[in-house]
């Protein structure tokens, strides 16, 4: 009867709270929305067409020509037009206007089998990701080779009698490879969109602020004498924490059930890559429920850790993005050096997003998830314990 | 119902302790007046007295029971009643008290005689499905008094439960709280209120920085050998003759018409007047003892600011 009270209590305020529940449910709604739609060209590997170049041909070689026209078959890149003068073109890149410029010296393709070769030149932006500039150089670097080997084959064939180098095709070395993913839909291997592959971490993130509602609730109630009344009513700290933690518990699930319908159907309606949930309905509701107790829990730790409601947004703002950043949420863990990969194996939030990862991109079971939403489990308990403890020395009032 | 012996308290980190070495009954059916100024160390007794705080040094017993070890069974027939507007503003005045009833596992079939009875008592029954953030200050006041009588306690801790409020709404709940006093209630109230205290409470108590300075019945404290100071308004400048008579008058200050004595007995009292009479001095005004609480307060604890 008690505990029906303390969650029917909680539930009439959040209802009678309308800019509560503004952040509770449409914020993470709006941040998945534009997380999802932020994403749909990341590194425009999949989706293409986002990194853009200059090119200067100051050869106008029929090798040069050819070069210019094997970066512009290229689905990754998009080539800006521009008649401007190369220190023109270099400002532009360098206000990352474009990402790279390419500029071919005059006689490049005369000399290109030379001794002394003239090469081109690649300029970078300041805002080129490391990544993306790997991505291009690699594009480059293999038009050229396929360039230099027609070039080549071209001037032996001038020496050796009854050499046809036109019947050697160039692009038959691509042929030697086939791509597959892993990844599947609907019994289809697809490589996962950047959506699949970034929203549950930005929905992991989301979840874990539920935090600040949550801890300058508490907060209020200590300051307004509502805390000091109800413990001094015979009410338990479990009974305390338990009153908070389930409606919590509820409300987190919701948001993520809302923020799931977001990414599955209101984002393909404005263009974006539509969310799939994996094969396991079960391994999903076990990773939601672990990572919402984790966060409810983490929460009610934060609400006996501070004093004042600014404490509670502050501390649990920078505390979630340290969090989020160790977790692999900002950076993928495989990027970290090995000192902060050991220690993102500590995070809640790296075991969340394994849990999320396993749901939504290598679509394991439930199975597959258990052992990232056990330990959300047990790092949820040991909060609560520490909660409590902090209730029953009388040191959260 | 409540007995103290040698309680100390300090909060971790604090300079100095909040409690000091505190001795003091409160009778059964008492209506127990705690008077000191802020930071006195009220809100930390009574914080200790509910259970609410854990760590202190001494004796404690409330009604048999010894504090904290069973802190939980004494705050089933006791109830607090904090200064802060201590309910949710969002939830309606019944809705309030209806979730604190069930906190209090107030059972079932006899809830609605409770929330009926502690709206009545506090005169709520008309605000019953107010939200309690539009009650005005003195209905809030109510309110918060109503959730504390909601498990029908036998101790009733009230902190400042009048502060802010108009004549009007202080009267109504000053009556209020001596009606629950009469009915067998003992009340432990604390107040800055000199006046509310003299006229409500039969005990009362002077904390000042953690230390009980005087405890007693209004008549003990304002007429007790402490309180027997006196001071005589002279009619007249005394004469050169009339000032040698004072001086058969030990210890005596003499401020322009004012003649202070210090601390007198009754027949000192005597033989002043006839000293007085004898030299032919006239008297306009005699003073002897407290007038009120207020004069024995500012006495006990000092003028000085305390915020």
């Amino acid at each position: 009867m008690r505990l029906f009270a303390l969650i029917r209590k909680e539930l009439l305020l959040l209802l009678r709270d309308w800019h509560a529940l503004f952040l509770l449910f449409a914020m993470p709604a709006v941040f998945i929305l534009v997380m999802s739609l932020v994403l749909q060209n990341a590194y425009a590997v999949h989706q293409g067409a986002s990194v853009r170049y200059y090119l200067a041909d100051a050869d106008a070689s029929p090798a040069s020509t050819a070069l210019v026209e094997r970066l512009a078959a290229s689905r990754e890149f998009t080539r800006l037009p521009s008649t401007a003068p190369t220190s023109a073109l270099e400002a532009l890149v360098r206000g990352d206007r474009a990402q790279f410029l390419v500029l071919i010296p005059q006689g490049f393709g005369r000399a290109m089998t030379d001794a002394h070769p003239l090469p081109l030149k690649l300029l970078s932006g300041p805002g080129v990701e490391p990544s993306v500039y790997q991505l291009f150089l690699a594009e480059l670097r293999g038009d050229l080779a396929k360039l230099y080997l027609q070039q080549s084959l071209a001037v032996l064939a001038g020496r050796i009698p009854g050499m046809d180098a036109g019947a050697l095709d160039l692009d038959a070395a691509d042929k030697l490879l086939t791509t597959e993913s892993l990844y599947q839909v609907s019994g289809r291997n697809e490589v996962p969109s950047s959506v699949q592959q970034n929203v549950p971490a930005w929905l992991l993130f989301a979840m874990f602020f539920v935090a600040i509602p949550l801890s300058t609730t508490w907060v209020q109630e200590r300051q307004q004498g509502t805390y000091a009344r109800l413990r001094s009513m015979a009410l338990t700290a479990p009974s305390l924490l338990t009153g908070k933690l389930l409606p919590y518990v509820g409300i987190n699930l919701l948001q993520v059930a809302m923020m799931l319908a977001v990414g599955v159907y209101l984002v393909p309606l404005l263009g974006g890559d539509r969310l799939t949930l994996g094969v396991s309905w079960a391994a999903l509701c076990l990773m939601a429920a672990a990572v919402s107790f984790a966060s409810v829990s983490y929460a009610l730790l934060i609400a006996n850790l501070v004093a004042t409601g600014e404490q509670a947004t502050i501390f649990t703002g920078a505390a979630n993005l340290l969090m989020a950043a160790v977790g692999g949420i900002m950076v993928p863990r495989f990027l970290m050096p090995p000192l902060m990969q050991t220690l993102s194996d500590y995070s809640p939030m790296a075991w969340g997003l394994d849990g999320f990862l396993d749901v939504f991109l290598r679509q394991g079971g439930a199975a597959m998830a258990a052992p990232q939403a056990l330990k959300l489990c047990l790092f949820g308990l040991a909060c609560l314990t520490a909660a409590a403890l902090r209730i029953r020395l009388g040191k959260g009032r | 119902m409540i007995q103290i012996e040698g309680l100390s308290f300090s909060y971790p980190g604090a300079g100095h302790a909040a409690i000091r070495e505190l001795s003091l009954r409160v009778r059964p059916g008492s209506l127990f007046g705690l008077l000191g100024p802020n930071g006195s160390g009220k809100t930390t007794l009574i914080s200790i007295l509910t259970g609410l705080l854990t760590q202190a040094a001494g004796e404690l017993r409330v009604d048999g029971r010894s504090m904290p070890a069973e802190a939980h069974a004494v705050q089933r027939f006791s109830a607090l009643v904090p200064q802060e507007y201590a309910f949710y503003p969002r939830l309606s005045v019944m809705e309030n008290l209806r979730f604190f009833a069930a906190v209090l596992a107030v059972p079932e079939r006899e809830s609605r005689t409770r929330l009926e009875e502690a709206l009545g008592v506090t005169g709520l029954e008309s605000s019953a499905a107010v939200r309690a953030e539009h009650l005005s200050g003195g209905l809030k006041r109510r309110l918060n008094l109503a959730i504390g009588l909601l498990n029908r306690p036998r101790l009733l801790f009230l902190d400042e439960p009048t502060v802010g409020m108009d004549p009007q709404s202080r009267r109504f709940i000053l009556d209020t709280i001596k009606r629950i006093n009469l009915a067998g209630t003992t009340v432990l109230y604390t107040s800055h209120y000199m006046e509310e205290v003299e006229s409500l409470c039969d005990e009362i108590g002077v904390l000042d920085e953690g230390r009980l300075l005087a405890r007693g019945t209004l008549a003990e404290l304002l007429g007790g050998k402490a309180g027997r100071r006196l001071t005589v308004n002279l009619s007249s400048p005394p004469t050169a003759e009339q000032r040698r008579a004072l001086a058969a008058l030990p210890g005596h200050t003499l401020t322009g018409q004012e003649l202070g004595l210090g601390e007198c007995s009754e027949r000192e009292f005597t033989r002043v007047v006839d000293l007085l009479a004898a030299a032919g001095l006239g008297v306009s005004r005699v003073k002897y003892g407290y007038g009120n609480l207020e004069e024995l307060f500012l006495h006990l604890t000092g003028r000085q600011l305390r915020d």
